[in-house]
């Protein structure tokens, strides 16, 4: 099933967005200024929202045509394009996810998706799942930050790792006996550690993100 | 593809000269008529890429500008704003992206480069410090005559000499000067390792337009390049960077790390960057230093990671392997080809004796200067994503163990096994073993496009 991969879903929709010409600002201009707004990394409502790997949302204005030898075509609508990686498996899966979304972030599903045709609203959980689906497209191959590894499983190791690597780098050439009093503590110390929270592990850059070199 | 016409690409772009003095003047052009006549007059003296086959000059000279460098010019509004976006904007803007932050942040830099006054460099090398000074002087009376500019600052740098003979040593006592890629065309003593990766294992010359502007590069493209075509054809693009080296902090650091470490004081030095300091690969001799190999240009750059994924020998985010990966990202190396870069670069400061006494504010360095046809797609990715960040290598968020600004809390990890003498190790609170001082991005013009700068010719219609 080329949406799964592993115990990670490969979620791809695209939702039409309104058409309406006495709309001031436009409907796809006030998607774009409330994506402006909203934080990344733990602070995202996606990051909050539990199941969620990585997601991008993209206003899509139409196919640019690039000159011959290429054609001239156009979409029929404006697009809001959603991508998103997310532990499930199957539909019941991507159900539950959808679900979790609607449960955590429904004002921010609204003030979204609420410029979009059909959109029926996040506190009717049900039509809200059925109207995703029926905007679902297959994802036939997608980027695998991490493969058949659940969020909880990714962050476990992000925080185990650096938690190894600091033991070593405080304990190396520590007399045999010292080390492993010190290990056992250490390891019961992380068991005991709460788990990071989502988007909180990535890379603490002063560097600007988001270039052509990203 | 055709031979280049050596004659019209500047010299030092071609090739390293190996005349081991240098002056690097920075000028400011303050009349645009003589601004013109100095380039004019000085052009007869410019090196060109030629061979030299009744052997080596005393010296060479060779110039480039800095955008406003070439607005000084009066260049063609039209032409000025065709260069590519990072070339206009120049190094010091572009300090969020290469991680020029904290202690490497420009208002750190040298006061040169604080400013907005440096319009070109003008770069002179010498077989001797006689000869140098001989042909600094000669430039010296051409500016002063000319009134062409004003010499804003100079920067020697040299390479050391031991025993009369000259080496490619670095401060910290490595060897330089392994890893400069082949080009298409370039007449160049080649050496497997040092062009592109081919399927079948053999390696092939870089394109040329990864090197120059106005040839193909590896994506069948022509590099961004400003318009007419004959101002930026056979010309390239060079990152200036003045790179202050903390000596006492990595003697200190290594001196430390290497009482723990079981390889080793000198393994564990040669781990840092995947080669001996006496420039054996790692990956070749892991055990021992061995000056055969480094002697022969067949093995001294001829080897790739692919049998050593773990990085047992070669640590994976050793300072060689992150800026050359040759076939570590896999797909045959294939994903490198167009984030090579070419190194010119001499030391700056005295050279310090191991055991002589050191410290960091000893003004001693390297002068680093990258080649190539986009600043953006080459010089910067390489800072930005396999210097200041480890992803691509699979280290997480880990630095370059020696260039990165790691501002005390870096990490390195060396691979290991189960050997005593190679065990794994972990170098935590890493220090900024060097430091940035300043520079600018900067065009060299070829031949052609020079005497076009001089004779007001640049016509973009």
């Amino acid at each position: 099933m080329p949406n799964q991969n592993g115990s990670v879903y490969g979620l791809t929709i695209l939702s039409p967005i309104l058409d309406d010409e006495k709309a001031s600002p436009s409907h796809d201009l006030q998607i774009r200024l409330y994506l402006s707004t909203l934080p990344t990394g733990a602070n995202s409502p996606f990051a909050k929202s539990p199941g969620t790997h990585l997601c991008r949302l993209v206003v899509m204005d139409d196919v640019v045509y690039v000159g011959a030898p290429s054609i001239e075509e156009h979409l029929q609508s404006k697009y809001l394009v959603f991508e998103c990686n997310l532990d499930a498996t199957g539909e019941e899966g991507l159900e539950a996810y959808l679900r979790g979304l609607a449960e955590h972030m429904p004002d921010h599903l609204d003030a979204i998706w609420s410029h979009c045709v059909g959109y029926p609203g996040a506190a009717d959980v049900q039509a809200f799942i059925r109207y995703m689906k029926a905007c679902q497209v297959e994802t036939t191959f997608f980027f695998a930050a991490v493969n058949n590894k659940s969020v909880t499983e990714s962050l476990r190791a992000l925080q185990t790792q650096r938690a190894v690597a600091d033991f070593i780098a405080s304990s190396q050439g520590m007399e045999a006996s010292r080390l492993q009093a010190k290990f056992v503590e250490f390891a019961a110390k992380l068991k005991a550690e709460p788990l990071p929270k989502p988007g909180s592990m990535g890379p603490k850059r002063d560097i600007k993100l988001g270039g052509r070199n990203e | 593809m055709s031979k280049l016409n050596e004659t019209d690409i500047q010299g030092f772009v071609l090739r390293g000269y190996n005349l081991l003095f240098a002056r690097y003047f920075f000028l400011h052009f303050e009349e645009p008529a003589r601004a013109r006549r100095l380039i004019e007059q000085l052009l007869p003296s410019i090196t060109t890429g030629q061979r030299w086959d009744s052997g080596k000059p005393q010296s060479t000279v060779n110039i480039g500008f800095t955008h406003r460098g070439l607005s000084a010019f009066e260049l063609p509004p039209a032409t000025m704003i065709s260069f590519p976006v990072e070339f206009q904007q120049g190094m010091r803007a572009r300090a969020s992206i290469l991680g020029d932050t904290g202690r490497n942040a420009p208002e750190h830099w040298e006061h040169i480069w604080r400013g907005d006054r440096v319009h070109a460099w003008l770069g002179v090398n010498g077989i001797t410090p006689a000869a140098l000074d001989a042909r600094s002087a000669a430039l010296r009376n051409l500016i002063d005559e000319t009134r062409g500019a004003v010499v804003l600052d100079s920067q020697d740098a040299a390479g050391q000499i031991v025993d009369g003979r000259p080496t490619a040593k670095e401060h910290f006592g490595y060897t330089d000067g392994f890893g400069n890629p082949d080009y298409l065309g370039v007449e160049r003593s080649t050496q497997p390792g040092q062009g592109k990766l081919m399927p079948d294992g053999s390696w092939a010359p870089l394109a040329t337009g990864e090197l120059l502007l106005g040839y193909a590069d590896e994506a069948g493209e022509l590099p961004v390049a400003p318009i007419p075509h004959i101002l930026a054809s056979n010309g390239t693009f060079m990152a200036y960077r003045k790179l202050h080296q903390n000596l006492a902090t990595f003697r200190n650091y290594l001196e430390e790390k290497s009482r723990l470490y079981g390889g080793g004081k000198e393994k564990l030095a040669a781990k840092f960057i995947g080669r001996w300091r006496d420039g054996t690969p790692l990956e070749l001799s892991p055990d021992a230093e061995n000056p055969d190999i480094v002697k022969d240009p067949d093995r001294s750059t001829n080897f790739t990671y692919g049998a050593d994924a773990e990085g047992t020998r070669c640590p994976i985010g050793a300072h060689t392997r992150r800026v050359h990966p040759r076939d570590a990202f896999g797909f045959n190396g294939k994903l490198i080809d167009r984030r090579r870069i070419t190194r010119r670069g001499l030391p700056y400061g005295s050279f310090a004796g191991e055991d002589e006494q050191v410290s960091d504010s000893d003004d001693r360095g390297v002068v680093f200067m990258a080649l190539n046809a986009s600043l953006s797609r080459q010089f910067e990715f390489v800072q930005q994503q396999w210097i200041e960040y480890g992803n691509d290598a699979h280290q997480g968020n880990d630095k370059d163990m020696l260039m990165g600004n790691h501002g005390g809390s870096g990490k390195f990890v060396v691979q290991g096994d189960r050997s005593a003498n190679n065990p794994p190790f972990i170098c935590a609170h890493l220090p900024n073993f060097v430091e940035l001082r300043g520079g600018d991005y900067f065009f060299l013009p070829s031949i052609t496009a020079l005497e076009m700068i001089a004779m007001k010719l640049v016509d973009p219609r």
